[in-house]
């Protein structure tokens, strides 16, 4: 191949780049979640409506306008119960500017009566919620426990973080991005 | 199949992937390093070396923007969470690491982009199928007969596309006749990489989006490949007697 036909190829390529550009652009204006709710960062949050151990009933999607964070947690499993000081401690920090956290437990593979003396033990003032038939759980396409949905005041999840346990600065940097 | 793998790799267990590909590749990468005027002993140095300063360096990054968040927690610093990291800052930190110690090992440049190439190429798959197992990068929404349900909706699977387009792009690099030039092969896997990225584009699902709807990564991909293609055309161009060249 000569140099002429080299450089009239790549010419071509950078041509049909552009022109593939302009083609497949996104005319909807929102490529990444439209309105599908699911539990991905960008995408709405799936809903939900569980009771709390109080027996107050909480839906989800009443709580539009306020940054709520869902973590998904059962008592036997380790770095849930090594974060849990430090999400009620961020809670007690933010509650004021319009945080929510809603603790689900997945009572459905947790023993309910560990339930409450776990909430004593750590001293937890926010929302615990019930999960005993995995409905939460399925929604939200739990793999691994711990597992976090930071979710801001339009419902839209803008972090995930599986696994834990999760430090205090990043609680703190996760809350005040959704708080915005 | 796919669900197994998902749920064999599902996060945070897919950190796994990159890793496992990058020791592959390196090892790949080994094997060939001296015909391009860097030696093992080099190479894994300036792996390793730049792998540090990518995990230090995004963390330090990640500190160093969320300051206040740190001040009130300070030992957060060093909570084994991988979610406290900035990756572009690690990546920076990496490169700015790997071209000190390139300078003072007095490696040619060139040389050591193409040594390195073949790690860059198999990193490139163990990210895509990081990106499978987890159902990040993830696809738009098809009625095609080979998509898949990710995100509670019927998906290009683009992740495969891009695993695909990497193991054609490694493939074709690995068997084809080294250049005696220095500097192509680096700069051709980079021209098929972002010639790649700006095709498969086009089927995500999660790009961010300028005016009318036009794909950042593209214009990002479309000026890489434009600039590669120039320099590709300008090592060609150097005469034989001026020309970097490897003993072939």
């Amino acid at each position: 191949m000569t140099i002429l036909h080299r450089r009239l190829a790549s010419l071509l390529v950078l041509l049909f780049g552009l022109v593939w550009i302009v083609v497949s652009a996104d005319r909807t204006g929102s490529s990444t979640a439209g309105m599908i709710p699911a539990p991905q960062a960008g995408f709405p949050a799936p809903d939900f409506e569980l009771q709390t151990t109080a027996g107050e009933t909480i839906k989800l999607s009443n709580l539009r306008g306020q940054a709520v964070l869902v973590n998904l947690w059962t008592t036997w499993c380790p770095p849930c119960r090594a974060e849990m000081p430090a999400i009620e401690k961020i809670y007690n920090e933010y509650k004021d500017k319009g945080l929510i956290v809603l603790a689900v437990n997945m009572t459905y593979q947790d023993t309910p009566a560990h339930i409450a003396p776990f909430i004593a033990e750590y001293g937890l003032t926010f929302r615990i919620l019930l999960d005993d038939t995995n409905s939460v759980g399925s929604a939200y396409q739990l793999r691994s426990l711990p597992s976090s949905f930071f979710i801001d005041r339009r419902g839209i999840i803008r972090e995930v973080v599986i696994g834990g346990p999760m430090a205090e600065a990043l609680l703190r940097t996760r809350v005040e991005e959704i708080l915005k | 199949m796919i669900e197994a793998f998902r749920s064999l790799f599902a996060p945070p267990r897919h950190f796994i992937l990159p890793i496992a590909a990058l020791w592959i590749g390196l090892a790949l990468a080994e094997k060939r390093s001296e015909s391009h005027g860097v030696s093992r002993e080099q190479l894994n140095n300036l792996t390793f070396n730049s792998l540090i300063a990518y995990v230090l360096g995004g963390r330090l990054f990640f500190t160093l923007s969320n300051l206040s968040a740190f001040s009130q927690s300070p030992f957060s610093v060093f909570s084994p969470n991988p979610d406290l990291f900035d990756p572009t800052g690690g990546l920076a930190a990496a490169l700015l690491v790997g071209l000190i110690y390139n300078q003072r090992q007095k490696l040619p440049l060139w040389g050591t982009l193409d040594a390195s190439t073949p790690i860059f190429a198999v990193l490139a798959i163990g990210v895509h199928l990081a990106h499978f197992a987890a159902g990040t990068a993830f696809g738009s929404p098809t009625t095609m007969p080979w998509s898949i349900d990710l995100w509670n909706a019927n998906r290009h699977p683009v992740q495969i596309y891009e695993l695909f387009a990497s193991l054609v792009i490694f493939g074709w690099l690995w068997i084809k006749k080294p250049n005696p030039h220095r500097g192509i092969y680096f700069l051709t896997f980079t021209a098929l990489t972002s010639a790649a990225r700006l095709f498969l584009e086009a089927f995500r699902g999660d790009s961010v989006l300028l005016f009318g709807g036009i794909r950042l990564a593209q214009i990002v991909a479309w000026a890489i490949l434009a600039v590669t293609l120039f320099a590709l055309d300008g090592l060609r161009r150097e005469s034989p007697a001026n020309a970097e060249r490897y003993e072939v």
